[in-house]
């Protein structure tokens, strides 16, 4: 192909920084997900909700690669990402939380969010040129031999990936689990852990799945405010998946409402919560007509 | 897994350039007194050389089974690749001598240049078998490097230039215990760095889940070819010393039998831990060893002591079933031996210190 025949999309900076383009998805039979479409740009703070098996999750699996859309385009930074394998989609800026949570168990704290750091630095994807293939696996065998040797490069990168991880670790609030195995950590402080390690791979965007899911009270509402935080500080767009109304409401500017793969709304939390679609799909269409319309 | 994350612990105020290759400096003349020291012990140094081999396979196949939780279970079909290979090479330059070096000194370039190439052919049939089966998750690398081990053992069976079933006699005995020591030595030092590195972290990673790794960037792929390619090479060095201290190397030192042996090793010690693997080959060694001895001063007049071989593998089932019972995560788990040695010293414990 010629380098002209895909050009560079216009005006980059407006390009967003994840799109979704009337994605489709289905196994065998199973639509799991229908024309789903999506734009997040930097700054953005987007909630995605439905129901359960609504397709939330799917939709995430697809965004990061873990799925192949049947149909419809995934674009991250402008570039079509179908069929990329998750971890060249993750080198593009698009980092993700688990659902049930899925750290390293037996590594420590800091190592989590260091093998995330590492990974960042360690490839780049540069299309399918063979030239660049070859020089990125020679690249890799090198870097074994700068461990085996303990260069002063490898120590000092040591150095500086150990420090990033510190750092990440302290905004995160779990400095003092440093050195502690990740799976003897409390649960709020697991998934705390999770969002540490997925900003270690310094996303532009980030995907969170239910990041609220079996927390209490408190340590929603102090999550909410990190959420905010993560995003001013480190410019992210972020996309939360979330069961917690209240959460959601709270602090997304636009919500995107899914039910049995299809989206039946979007808007902004007030327009989404009395919207007559979405409350008949949480409530059911009865509560409708027992309570004559939407509050 | 190290709860410490500096990545060697190595001795202060050296010049870095000194610092990484430190160890091979002071071992190399340790190998040399030692091998003195055994020169006029034969059956120390071929037991010695044996137990070596059995280390260099049991902790290069640690890196894939146990730090990156794939499942090899061919690795004596990479110590065959190794141990034909330089043993055709040295069987072919027997004649030849570098006229610049003395006999023995040349001998040595020689042996070191058969083993290199010995393992490098290993280290390329890694790459295309461990290629598209480590794309694959799960048993997928179990069934193939099962094949693989098969394959190369009927191949090596059936070709004129590897003596077939006979197996190749004549190679030149070159090898000594401070070679085999030295590739021991070299084989640990590379688990351990590698393992405290951040190609380490990244396999232990997806050791732990796959799928996160993946998420969070790293190349899983490529991480496990190159565990599998560095694991074969050193399979096959193992191969190539083997072939230069034992009198006649045939298909029949490199079956299934001599791969599940390694497993075993790696199990018994635990999935993960270097030196688990490295005290799982040694006592595994000596236990046939110890089988015989045991049966000879029991005055079974040799019979039941030369069926010690037969019986092994029946050991090693008890053993592994004995300790799937009682620590189903081996002798050390993921750990090191000094990481778990102190806790089972009664009086190393909280409160008593």
């Amino acid at each position: 192909m010629s380098p002209g025949a895909e050009a560079s999309p216009p005006r980059q900076e407006e390009a967003p920084l994840l799109q979704a383009d009337s994605v489709s998805i289905q196994f065998g039979g199973l639509r799991a997900l229908t024309d789903f479409n999506l734009a997040i740009r930097k700054g953005d703070l987007q909630g995605l909700i439905g129901p359960n098996g609504a397709g939330k999750t799917t939709a995430f699996n697809v965004l990061t690669g873990v799925y192949r859309p049947t149909r419809g385009d995934v674009r991250v930074a402008g570039r079509r990402v179908n069929g990329w394998l998750p971890h060249q989609i993750n080198h593009l800026g698009l980092a993700r939380t688990f659902q049930n949570i899925r750290l390293f168990r037996a590594l420590t704290a800091l190592d989590n969010v260091k093998v995330a750091c590492r990974a960042q630095g360690a490839l780049h994807v540069e299309g399918a040129d063979l030239g660049a293939k070859l020089r990125g696996a020679l690249r890799n065998y090198r870097d074994w031999w700068r461990a085996l040797l303990l260069t002063p490069g490898f120590m000092a990168e040591e150095r500086e990936l150990t420090r990033q991880a510190e750092r990440l670790l302290e905004v995160m609030g779990l400095s003092h689990r440093r050195d502690e195995e990740a799976r003897n950590l409390p649960y709020g402080e697991q998934r705390r852990l999770e969002i540490a390690r997925a900003l270690g791979t310094r996303p532009r965007v980030l995907l969170l799945d239910e990041p609220a899911a079996g927390m209490n009270t408190r340590e929603k509402a102090d999550l909410m405010v990190l959420i905010r935080k993560l995003r001013d500080d480190f410019s992210l767009g972020i996309l939360v998946i979330e069961h917690d109304m209240k959460l959601v409401m709270g602090i997304c500017e636009q919500i995107t409402v899914l039910d049995h793969g299809e989206t039946i709304a979007r808007g902004a939390p007030e327009q989404v919560r009395s919207d007559r679609k979405v409350i008949e799909a949480y409530l059911g269409d009865n509560y409708l007509e027992t309570h004559g319309g939407a509050a | 897994m190290e709860t410490s994350s500096v990545p060697t612990p190595s001795p202060g105020g050296l010049p870095p350039a000194l610092r990484g290759i430190l160890p091979v400096l002071i071992a190399v003349p340790v190998l040399l007194l030692f091998d003195r020291l055994l020169a006029s012990a034969p059956f120390a140094t071929y037991l010695l050389s044996i137990m070596g081999v059995n280390v260099i396979l049991a902790v290069s196949l640690n890196i894939v089974n146990g730090m990156t939780g794939q499942f090899s279970i061919g690795h004596a079909g990479f110590m065959a690749v190794g141990a034909y290979v330089a043993g055709v090479l040295s069987l072919s330059f027997k004649e030849t001598a570098l006229s610049f070096l003395p006999v023995a000194a040349s001998d040595q370039v020689f042996l070191v240049v058969a083993l290199l190439a010995g393992g490098a052919a290993a280290a390329l049939c890694g790459f295309l078998v461990g290629l598209p089966s480590l794309r694959l998750r799960g048993d997928y690398l179990a069934i193939v490097t099962l094949g693989f081990g098969e394959i190369i053992r009927v191949v090596v069976q059936n070709t004129d230039a590897f003596g077939r079933a006979l197996g190749l006699s004549g190679i030149p005995q070159t090898s000594s215990l401070a070679m085999v020591g030295f590739w021991v030595f070299l084989v640990v030092l590379v688990a351990r760095r590698i393992a405290y590195s951040s190609h380490g972290r990244s396999l232990w990673a997806i050791r732990e889940d796959e799928v996160a790794a993946e998420a969070m960037g790293v190349d899983t792929t490529g991480y496990k070819v190159r565990a599998f390619v560095v694991s074969a090479f050193f399979a096959g060095i193992a191969g190539g010393l083997f072939a230069h201290f034992v009198p006649i190397i045939n298909p029949g030192s490199f079956t299934f039998v001599k791969s599940m042996e390694i497993v075993v090793m790696v199990v018994l010690g635990g999935l993960g831990s270097t030196t688990g693997a490295i005290v799982a080959a040694v006592f595994l060694t000596l236990l046939p060893e110890a089988l015989r001895s045991a049966f000879t001063v029991m005055g079974a007049e040799g019979s039941l002591a030369q069926k010690v071989d037969q019986i092994r593998m029946p050991v090693y089932g008890l053993l592994l079933v004995a300790l799937m019972l009682l620590r189903p995560q081996g002798l050390f788990g993921m750990k090191e031996i000094w990481e778990v040695l102190p806790r089972w010293l009664p009086r190393r414990r909280k409160g008593l210190a």
